[in-house]
């Protein structure tokens, strides 16, 4: 698995992170009275793109190239056995960019509307506001069942049930709020 | 089990670096926990619901969207291209979703859940079950009817509330699919499939081992209630439409498996993926009596068995309200009480 860490990342509010060096020099623990009187603000907000294998993977072979041949795979695989000495679930040639501006995720204070529920509820929440709009760029992956684990294992035969393409631009409104359930 | 290889993923940089500092101690003091001491585990859960919904995606190649699902096979050889021409999660009133709106999927006082239950507190004796449900159902005297999209509390078991008052856009969402088929070269008119106001309260996927057969075995309970269902295809430029098919009130209740028959994962050493659904296991041995009653049978065999073929959780159903064509009316249909016995699938690739 290779991750470059080469792309587009706006952090606004999070100051944290990108202090300037001169502040470095005189920063000290805080003491717990300090950290509990500091609240935080506004969040996270994220723009950036996240691509799979977008000019294919790094093993070639037999059955992997990068994807300027076309008789073979450059997506990635991944291979899931349920049963001992089964076959294998696959989800193979993944690949594709997924592009989004203006993901935020926050922690919230929940304490009315919801219908009636938001004060029945009356805590706080993970909010990860959704960006409105995400750009799928020839996103694409197979559904398949395998022999083996890998396409160069001896005995190899696979089965691809689906594959499925997505290109375009994808609305996805909203915020997912996420928290614990019962009582811990 | 996993295998991963061949991925290189590029992604913003992301401060990572603090989930992974863990400490060294703790990692010397952990032990493997038991398949007892794992069934004891009764996750708090993790609850996540989506406020201001709205989903929409589908083709349009002259603007550059496409959504296709392709891979299929005719049972004569051909290629099945399954093209996604619109599909959407709306608020209520999308009028067939020409008018999307947002709405809120699950509710902060029963969201939908991730979590690891106690097997023993649902039927699957000691075992650890991971479970990923829809809004449970309520008690009738609280809940919501299923159906009706002006329900007030009180008239039915569901969680999820209809558009409309103090509940503003509600929990059910307006659902939609518009697709074409293309079979070789014969591509089909386009097939719309619209719900509106639907309630998937009371579904469930439920995964745990199975110790005998060592494989993935599971549990799915699928709830579906929509005050209107339809079906219609129109030509591909949309301009022509022929009949619609409606099913107004329609209610389905699927049960995949159970605490006696868990839906089996597997796949075989061709690669083709197979589901099953086995037959119950014999109880421990005893005999039921000539007359079927209680009274001259084994009492342990005779509730095991009655148990099975009473308790309506293992049981499939379908109701229609009425289902209508084009003008015409058919009335109401019902398929109640359906009990799978034994199932299974197996994929076949038909290119060999």
């Amino acid at each position: 698995m290779i991750i470059n860490a080469t792309t587009l990342l706006r952090a606004l509010g999070a100051g944290v992170l990108f202090s300037p060096w001169a502040t470095w020099a005189d920063m000290a623990p805080l003491d717990d009275e300090a950290m509990a009187g500091i609240a935080g603000q506004g969040g996270i907000y994220l723009t950036g793109d996240i691509a799979i294998n977008e000019f294919g993977g790094p093993l070639q072979n037999a059955y992997f190239d990068d994807c300027t041949d076309a008789s073979k795979r450059c997506g990635a695989r991944l291979a899931f056995r349920v049963k001992e000495d089964g076959g294998w679930l696959v989800l193979d040639d993944l690949r594709g960019k997924f592009s989004f501006e203006g993901l935020t995720l926050r922690v919230r204070e929940i304490s009315d509307g919801f219908g009636g529920d938001g004060a029945e509820f009356s805590g706080d929440v993970l909010e990860i506001g959704l960006p409105n709009i995400v750009r799928y760029d020839d996103v694409r992956f197979k559904f398949a069942a395998s022999s083996t684990a890998r396409p160069t294992d001896v005995g190899f035969q696979q089965t691809d049930i689906l594959s499925v393409q997505i290109q375009g631009d994808v609305v996805m409104e909203g915020n997912l709020l996420v928290f614990p359930t019962g009582n811990p | 089990m996993t295998s991963l290889h061949g991925l290189a993923l590029r992604m913003p940089a992301f401060p990572f670096a603090a989930l992974l500092l863990v400490a060294n101690q703790s990692i010397a003091g952990m032990q493997q926990l038991t398949e007892a001491e794992l069934a004891e585990v009764d996750g708090a859960g993790l609850g996540f619901m989506l406020e201001d919904f709205k989903f929409a995606h589908g083709t349009d190649v002259q603007n550059g969207q496409i959504f296709k699902i392709t891979g299929l096979k005719s049972t004569d050889g051909r290629d099945v291209e399954l093209v996604v021409n619109q599909l959407y999660i709306s608020g209520p009133n999308s009028d067939y979703g020409t008018n999307l709106s947002s709405v809120n999927l699950g509710r902060l006082v029963n969201p939908y859940s991730i979590d690891v239950r106690d097997g023993n507190d649902i039927g699957i004796p000691n075992k650890a079950v991971f479970e990923f449900a829809a809004p449970t159902k309520v008690d009738a005297s609280v809940g919501y009817d299923c159906l009706s999209t002006g329900a007030g509390a009180g008239s039915g078991t569901c969680s999820s509330r209809p558009a409309g008052g103090i509940y503003g856009q509600g929990e059910r969402p307006d659902i939609g699919l518009q697709m074409n088929v293309a079979v070789g070269d014969d591509r089909s008119a386009n097939i719309n499939i619209h719900a509106q106001s639907a309630v998937i309260d009371g579904s469930y996927i439920r995964l745990w081992g199975d110790n005998d057969r060592r494989q993935l075995v599971g549990q799915v309970k699928l709830n579906f209630y929509t005050p209107e269902l339809s079906i219609n295809a129109c030509s591909q430029d949309g301009l022509a439409c022929g009949s619609r098919i409606l099913m107004t009130n329609f209610e389905l209740e699927l049960a995949l498996g159970n605490q006696l028959q868990p839906l089996f994962f597997d796949v075989d050493g061709s690669g083709n993926f197979i589901v099953e659904v086995a037959a119950i296991p014999k109880p421990a041995p005893g005999t039921i009596g000539a007359d079927g009653r209680r009274s001259s049978s084994n009492a342990a065999v005779w509730d095991y068995y009655n148990d099975y073929y009473t308790n309506p959780e293992y049981r499939s159903n379908l109701r229609v309200g009425n289902l209508t064509v084009g003008d015409r009316d058919f009335g109401s249909a019902r398929v109640e009480g359906m009990l799978i016995q034994h199932l299974k699938i197996e994929t076949r690739d038909l290119s060999q």
